[in-house]
């Protein structure tokens, strides 16, 4: 398959000035002005296929906005390429524009001061969407919200949730072959966060509609998309799948076990004891050390496997053999996690210590 | 076309449901003309032939008038959406519209020049055509003045671009827009008639664009009986002025898109 967007090797700058601080500082800087030049997006390539759902991932400040900034055409890259849809954005801005979506959750394309409908009638006479199509597409989203009547409030009287619900409807009414969204569920409350997540969903089934989506949320990664690109700095971290996500360091499960049968006595001293002994008994058992670590937390004994290399299950008949467990949860590393661990650029070793 | 009309639709509805701003617009109007009332009555009662500069006091009154009434219809708001816009980082979303930046301001500021004309223009000018019992004489000029309206309409339109992308360099809006204003409000003669100027501000003023705003449409539509080619001479030059500011604006505009940051996430 042709992708719909190719990134080459783009980079960003910005002129900042350096500011000096206090009122002398800020006198001295209306004579001479120094500027740094800032390395917003350094070097980032992807190639996008029509129909994905891509999460486009990175801490604050790590270049994302910036980069679809650039990939929707408001701002030129300093260097690099980029051509979506076949258009090159930043030079045919008009004609890119007739083909995206966008939505930016701490802004709105909604005219303030009116019914969210007028909006979304201008939005029809400016895309040029035919009548046909309209009406189709408001079913549509009718059909997934069940909200009619909220099209017919005031953009700055409704709730954040609302009005971001009636943004993500105004930027898919052109049927745009590519959706950018710029963390969508900022602020919003769990169902609020479910609609909407549902509401993509749909959407990217019903119209094969590409989205990008920005999100600090992992619950909104882990819901919609196929596929995560993690950037920092201006450089891309990851780039694949949300499964090889999770075992970008492994495929780690985490153990806990209770073995205690009336946890409030314990005391650190046994906990030691017991950690000491069942490192010993399962490097013992099994000759592999370095794939699991133990750790006491809480009065509970969690144990970091790596599954790749271990089953759980030995681990658990190994530690059955001298003791009693009175309760056990196995869990999955979250995608969170491994993206908490990705940001603080920690290392294979360091994401062995478990949550 | 249609899209740019969707455009003008919003504007109007937008400025309709500001209803209080209409009111107010019209109480501020109406202050303003009180005292210019009581200053030029002032300055002609000085002198004792009745005229200055071969204008009388009701002359001066009339062009006053419908100057300010103009003015209003102008504002300098597009300078303070554009920087307002920059400022915030909402430029962003101005951008993702498919259409020219240029014709898209344009085309949402119309609603409000239509607005300001029915609620604003047309009540004043009745009163003012009223209370002067035949003073004005309306007659084919009124077409002229019509489009010469239009026309001072993209002059100051182009001007307001040109200062708003100013903006997006300076990243602050209040002191360039007061200079910009108190430039056009002199220099265009929407404050004092241009005919009371010295010989030599009024040359200077030949070659800059901002008398085309206001004293072209209203020497159009206080002149008595001008002849054709007299009317068409005004507004060419009023055609070739748009063209100038127009190409300056697309000039500005383009050269600044390379400059511009979007702020904010």
């Amino acid at each position: 398959m042709e992708p719909i967007i190719v990134v080459k090797d783009i980079r960003k700058e910005f002129k900042v000035a350096n500011r000096h601080e206090g009122l002398c500082g800020s006198i001295r800087d209306l004579f001479f002005r120094e500027y740094k030049v800032v390395q917003a997006v350094n070097g980032v390539s992807m190639e996008i296929l029509p129909g994905e759902i891509v999460g486009y991932l990175g801490p604050n400040g790590a270049g994302k906005s910036t980069t679809i900034k650039m990939m929707t055409g408001i701002l030129e890259p300093t260097s690099g390429s980029i051509t979506v849809n076949g258009i090159v954005p930043y030079k045919n801005r008009v004609k890119n524009a007739q083909n995206i979506g966008v939505v930016f959750g701490q802004r709105t394309q909604l005219r303030w001061a009116l019914p969210a409908i007028e909006s979304f009638k201008l939005l029809k006479d400016m895309y040029r969407i035919s009548d046909k199509e309209y009406k189709e597409n408001l079913e549509l989203l009718n059909c997934i919200l069940g909200k009619e009547e909220l099209l017919q409030c005031t953009v700055r009287q409704m709730s954040l949730g609302q009005r971001i619900l009636c943004d993500i409807m105004a930027s898919f009414l052109h049927n745009p072959s590519i959706v950018f969204l710029d963390e969508p569920t900022i602020g919003l409350d769990v169902a609020m966060k479910a609609r909407i997540r549902e509401m993509i969903k749909v959407l990217n089934k019903e119209k094969n509609t590409t989205v990008i989506l920005t999100t600090h949320d992992m619950g909104d990664v882990d819901a919609l998309c196929q596929r995560a690109v993690i950037i920092d700095k201006g450089n891309v971290l990851y780039d694949d799948s949300i499964e090889n996500l999770r075992r970008y360091f492994g495929a780690y499960r985490a153990l806990r076990l209770n073995l205690f049968k009336d946890i409030s006595k314990v005391t650190q001293e046994q906990l030691e004891k017991i950690k000491n002994d069942l490192e010993e008994e399962i490097a013992k058992k099994t000759f592999q050390r370095p794939s699991i670590t133990v750790e006491s937390k809480e009065k509970e004994v969690c144990i970091l496997i790596d599954e790749d290399k271990i089953s759980t299950m030995e681990i658990i008949n190994c530690i059955q053999e001298k003791y009693r467990i009175y309760d056990l949860s196995i869990n999955d590393i979250s995608t969170e996690n491994v993206i908490k661990k990705i940001y603080a650029g920690e290392t294979n070793e360091e994401i062995l210590s478990i949550d | 076309m249609k899209k740019y009309l969707a455009l003008t639709k919003v504007g109007i509805l937008e400025k309709l449901n500001f209803r209080g701003s209409i009111y107010i617009n019209l109480i501020g109007n109406l202050i303003y003309l009180i005292v210019t009332y009581y200053l030029w009555k002032a300055v002609y009662m000085s002198v004792e032939t009745g005229t200055v500069n071969g204008m009388s006091f009701y002359d001066t009154m009339i062009y006053l008038v419908l100057a300010a009434t103009i003015s209003m219809i102008m504002g300098s708001r597009v300078v303070w959406w554009m920087g307002m816009d920059y400022q915030s980082g909402q430029v962003g979303i101005d951008l993702l519209k498919p259409m020219n930046y240029l014709v898209y301001w344009f085309f949402f500021e119309s609603g409000e020049y239509i607005v300001s004309i029915i609620t604003l223009f047309i009540p004043t000018f009745c009163i003012v055509y009223v209370l002067t019992k035949g003073m004005i004489v309306l007659g084919v000029n009124i077409i002229f003045f019509v489009i010469s309206l239009i026309l001072s309409i993209l002059i100051n339109y182009f001007i307001d671009f040109i200062v708003g992308i100013l903006c997006f360099y300076t990243q602050s809006i209040w002191g360039i827009n007061i200079m910009k204003e108190v430039v056009v409000a002199l220099l265009s003669g929407a404050r004092i008639p241009l005919v009371f100027f010295p010989v030599v501000l009024r040359n200077l003023c030949k070659y800059l664009p901002f008398q085309y705003i206001y004293n072209t449409p209203l020497t159009i539509i206080l002149s008595h009986n001008c002849k054709l080619t007299e009317y068409m001479h005004l507004l060419l030059i009023q055609i070739v002025w748009v063209i100038i500011t127009g190409i300056l604006a697309a000039l500005v505009w383009k050269n600044s898109k390379k400059l511009i940051t979007v702020n904010g996430g």
